[in-house]
């Protein structure tokens, strides 16, 4: 055999390993293959525990992507709200969720429909909701698909079949009026999901499931878990809670450590002025609100953690952002954006090591000590109306939507908000029970920043340093997430219902195509048999992207938010 | 046949009747703050305490009638509204309409 040969031969079993995958033939997806990362698959919500949100893939690159095309759609019908979930793949399955926590198992190839369960809600509960009834999508593991409901439940389905292995009850939504939208995280035979609650005297707890059982085998408040953090909250003010961890967080299996990010205090708008540690509506620095914690999987006792924001005065919550891996020159490094629009850089035990800004709109500080994480120049608001607008708004300087690190690049990209709101705050009377939904403390609207329009960027950052290469601006905040691959492409699905595909080099716009509706949910990419997919939902609706129509008009003016569709593309 | 139409219509009058909210009686009085309401729930969506549209409508200068509010206020609208029926009493409903139909630009 020739060298040539040997060439081809090599290349062909390089591919072929590559591409083996082919529906009907599942491997065990367990903790190690989800840390791991195959090219093919996207194993849980962030494609691998790094929370790159990249792909490995290169068959659609620069040269091939303007034959890119859609290969098959789904409709997974009653998108109340539209669709907001990250697709999942384990050998050629695709696994999804619609609005009310349908789950669908799809041939990747075709689309053809595998399952599906639609659980039997409490619909009288879902009525009474503000933040629902979207989902943010699955969790694999152990031959089962986990999916939490707004109702309160995590359900467990037979991967191959979707029957219900279990259905466990771990809230009291009915009291608190709060569930789960966010997708669960599997690691280590522990299925990990936090409730809502920024907006509601609950105390936001994470939950640690035994993923064989269903059994709760451990609950983290994150409000006040002992008496020491109640010290923090003064005159009883843990009661009027907050603090959910409403977005997945990670885990590294090296240390076992669960990385999770929490929601804001309530209410949002203390009127405590300067003196919020001793006066106003919970005085003191709130634990753990706002704050990023390393817990330990098996037993859900916190390791070590930082709070982004003391006293978080303007619901700029951590429960938000990716928690992005990186070693670096012998450092691992763990990037984690918070609504407030700085990304903050940690070292493993969650030290700071950088913090920067990604949007220009922001005044709630003057800055954010890059050393030690110390708000510098913080705006604590007295009752009445604010004379000068807060930047960013409450939508978020970064959503709940994820960035993606690309290893080949040593780029970050991320999506950024530059928006403001006038703020009137009012003194409330504690809300220590559930009672009419939300906590807010204030009246508001949406504004532009002083020195101009309402608009989005996509910013391509050293994560580490935070140096910009490129933006590509937006004229309305996209709200979905964006995927960057190793055949050099950064996909951006927008508010519009444009997908775009840019350069990862250069933010040189390569390919574009319409969804149809806006995108404010996942995009990932895998393959079966040999071919390369993306897959995106599309669906607009709910508590940010509510905003859009009456800030901008068309196409959001007429654009459905009862609607939804999972669109695959492959190249023709 | 006859029956069947007779139970459905009296089904539906008694859907009908417990989601059209009557007035409350004069002598009630609401459990609720309602401008506190609007600066803790409803304000979210109702922006500007109601005076200009956020994620839901205007309410400042409405043109719906009480009824149709008081309906909506009860039954909500699915993915847009919540329900409050079962958290707020028909006198607390009449509160937030009479907040509704007394709000004013706000000056300066």
């Amino acid at each position: 055999m020739s060298n040539r040969q040997d060439l081809a031969l090599s290349l062909m079993l390089a591919v072929g390993a590559t591409f083996a995958a082919v529906p009907g033939h599942a491997q065990p997806v367990d903790t190690s293959r989800i840390a791991a990362g195959s090219p093919n698959d996207w194993l849980t919500y962030h494609g691998a525990y790094n929370g790159w949100n990249y792909s490995g893939l290169d068959q659609i690159n620069p040269s091939t992507v303007k034959d890119l095309s859609v290969a098959w759609i789904h409709v997974p019908g009653r998108s109340t709200r539209g669709l907001q979930s990250v697709p999942l793949v384990a050998d050629g399955v695709l696994y999804y969720t619609g609005s009310y926590s349908r789950v669908f198992a799809l041939n990747g190839a075709t689309g053809q429909v595998i399952w599906s369960y639609f659980p039997e809600l409490d619909e009288m509960l879902v009525a009474r909701q503000t933040h629902s009834p979207y989902n943010r999508g699955v969790a694999l593991g152990e031959g089962k698909v986990f999916v939490g409901t707004v109702d309160g439940r995590l359900i467990a389905l037979d991967m191959k079949t979707g029957k219900v292995a279990w259905d466990s009850k771990l809230q009291d939504s009915q009291k608190l009026t709060v569930g789960f939208t966010g997708a669960p995280l599997y690691a280590k035979g522990t299925v990990v999901i936090g409730s809502q609650g920024g907006e509601w005297p609950g105390r936001g707890p994470i939950y640690g499931v035994d993923a064989a059982t269903g059994k709760v085998k451990w609950t983290f408040l994150t409000v006040a878990p002992t008496d020491e953090e109640k010290k923090t909250w003064g005159n009883d003010s843990w009661r009027t809670g907050g603090g959910g961890g409403w977005m997945p967080g990670t885990y590294d299996p090296a240390s076992n450590t669960l990385y999770w990010g929490t929601a804001n205090p309530a209410p949002l708008y203390d009127w405590s002025g300067a003196d919020w540690k001793t006066t106003g509506a919970r005085p003191g620095d709130n634990l753990y609100t706002t704050s990023v914690l390393g817990l330990d999987l098996d037993t859900g006792k916190l390791k070590f953690y930082h709070q982004e924001l003391p006293h978080d005065a303007w619901d700029f919550d951590s429960a938000v952002g990716e928690f992005v891996t990186i070693d670096r020159d012998g450092q691992k490094y763990i990037v984690h954006p918070n609504k407030g629009g700085f990304i903050f850089v940690y070292d493993s035990n969650l030290k700071v090591k950088n913090v920067y800004p990604i949007v220009e709109a922001i005044n709630f500080v003057k800055s954010i000590n890059p050393q030690t994480g110390e708000l510098i120049g913080r705006r604590d608001f007295a009752a009445g109306k604010q004379a000068e607008p807060l930047c960013p708004a409450i939508d978020g300087g970064v959503s709940w939507n994820s960035g993606s690190y690309n290893p080949k690049t040593g780029m970050y990209y991320k999506i950024g908000n530059e928006w403001c709101i006038t703020l009137d705050v009012v003194k409330t009377t504690p809300v220590t029970e559930p009672a009419a939904q939300l906590n807010i403390g204030a009246n508001f609207k949406l504004v532009p920043p002083s020195e101009g329009q309402i608009y989005g960027h996509l910013d391509a950052r050293d994560p580490i340093t935070g140096a910009k290469k490129w933006e590509v601006r937006f004229p309305e905040p996209p709200m979905a997430s964006v995927l960057s691959t190793a055949g050099n492409l950064v996909f951006v699905p927008d508010s519009r219902g444009i997908l775009h595909a840019y350069s990862a080099d250069t933010g040189g716009e390569l390919w574009n195509h319409s969804d149809g509706l806006g995108h404010q949910g996942g995009i990932m990419s895998y393959a079966v048999n040999g071919k390369q997919y993306i897959a995106v939902v599309a669906g607009f609706g709910g508590m940010v992207s509510d905003d859009f129509a009456p800030t901008f008009g068309e196409p959001y003016k007429s654009m459905p938010r009862d609607d939804g569709v999972l669109v695959v593309y492959s190249l023709k | 046949m006859a029956c069947l139409t007779f139970v459905l219509l009296l089904l539906a009058s008694v859907i009908l009747g417990h989601a059209v909210a009557q007035p409350a009686t004069a002598n009630a009085k609401p459990s609720i703050d309602v401008p506190q309401l609007f600066a803790t729930t409803c304000g979210w969506c109702h922006s500007d305490g109601g005076r200009v549209a956020g994620k839901g409508p205007q309410l400042m200068d409405s043109q719906r009638s009480d009824d149709f509010l008081r309906t909506r206020i009860k039954l909500g609208k699915e993915g847009a509204m919540p329900a409050f029926g079962s958290t707020f009493s028909d006198t607390d409903i009449d509160a937030i309409i009479r907040y509704i139909r007394a709000l004013k630009p706000e000056q300066g």
